[in-house]
């Protein structure tokens, strides 16, 4: 019984010792994969965390316009504080007319204005096909010398009305080019930057009436 | 221990939102705000902020002029001033330095980038 007792008790204590030993050899390659993946996931949840921050900036700045401010302002201030453009313009579209009126502007000259207005390839095909445009090899060819430096013509749509289009220009210098967030950013844009723009000007219609 | 005060100045609501969610959501800040360069002036003086984030195209007061007035005032000079701008290029950063700024920062902001330089300030 004693020796059993003490088999018993060296076999065990070898069983712990030899797991002791597989779990030394195991250790690092899990603990690594868990620290991977800690660290993704922890990745995602700043990823996401990030963009509802600027999502939520965005959403309370129209919000706040739309109070008592000017739409178009706060989506040149989204554009300029989020995306990273301080080039940009509002065109609001005339469908019955097939006409495009500028509403508002940023670093962009007056002779280049008077062009835009004409409607460029790009904002045709934006209003056209209803979906926002980005500059790529497809269609560099085609731009006209006033949208040369053009980096997106996003759509701004309200239900199935098209109310106009966000035309951006050059990024700033320390921006590589569109990340992730700017896409969101412009996808939010697109449908409650154009309600937020459709309902300030049926208030002012109202105003005047 | 007393909360750190953190003065925001931008004539953004967007940008100043930005700023404040990402110091509310991630420090414990105390945090008050400015519009333009002259009301800047005014709560340095009045709150004594433990450090001044401010952009600097702003209308009636720049963020350089507001920077080279706290930075002239005895009671004020020893606060660290980040400018924030979209303006990154040279010229700009060495205009924003010879205000008297700490330092220089672009948009759009980076959270992690924002949080370190303010911890590395406040000695956390």
């Amino acid at each position: 019984m004693i020796g059993g007792g003490n088999g018993s008790r060296i076999l065990r204590k070898n069983m712990v010792t030899k797991n002791d030993i597989d779990g030394k050899r195991r250790l690092p390659s899990e603990e690594l994969r868990a620290r991977t993946q800690l660290l993704s996931l922890r990745e995602q949840l700043e990823h996401n965390h990030f963009l509802l921050e600027r999502l939520y900036a965005a959403s309370a700045g129209i919000m706040q316009a739309v109070e008592d401010g000017d739409v178009h302002v706060a989506i040149g201030e989204i554009v300029s504080n989020l995306i990273g453009s301080e080039e940009a313009a509002i065109f609001h579209y005339r469908k019955a007319a097939r006409r495009f009126l500028n509403a508002w502007s940023v670093g962009i000259s007056d002779e280049q204005l008077r062009q835009l207005s004409d409607g460029t390839s790009m904002m045709w095909r934006t209003v056209g096909e209803g979906v926002t445009q980005f500059r790529d090899r497809q269609n560099e060819l085609q731009l006209q010398s006033c949208e040369q430096n053009l980096t997106a013509s996003v759509v701004l749509k309200s239900g199935h009305e098209i109310v106009g289009v966000l035309l951006v220009f050059g990024l700033l210098p320390q921006k590589n080019g569109l990340e992730w967030v700017d896409h969101q950013l412009f996808k939010f844009l697109e449908t409650y930057g154009a309600v937020a723009i459709q309902l300030q000007l049926l208030r002012k219609n109202a105003a005047a009436l | 221990m007393a909360l750190k005060k953190i003065l925001l100045v931008d004539d953004s609501c967007t940008a100043r939102l930005v700023n404040r969610m990402i110091f509310s959501q991630k420090s414990n800040y105390e945090l008050i705000s400015a519009v333009d360069g002259k009301e800047a002036v005014e709560r340095a003086r009045q709150d004594k902020p433990d450090l001044i984030l401010m952009d600097i195209m702003m209308p009636r007061m720049t963020g350089l002029e507001a920077c080279r007035l706290i930075k002239q005032d005895k009671t004020t000079s020893g606060i660290p001033v980040i400018l924030l701008t979209t303006r990154g290029e040279e010229s700009y950063v060495q205009e924003g330095y010879a205000s008297g700024c700490s330092d220089y920062l672009t948009k759009p902001v980076n959270d992690a980038e924002l949080l370190n330089l303010f911890k590395a300030y406040l000695g956390e």
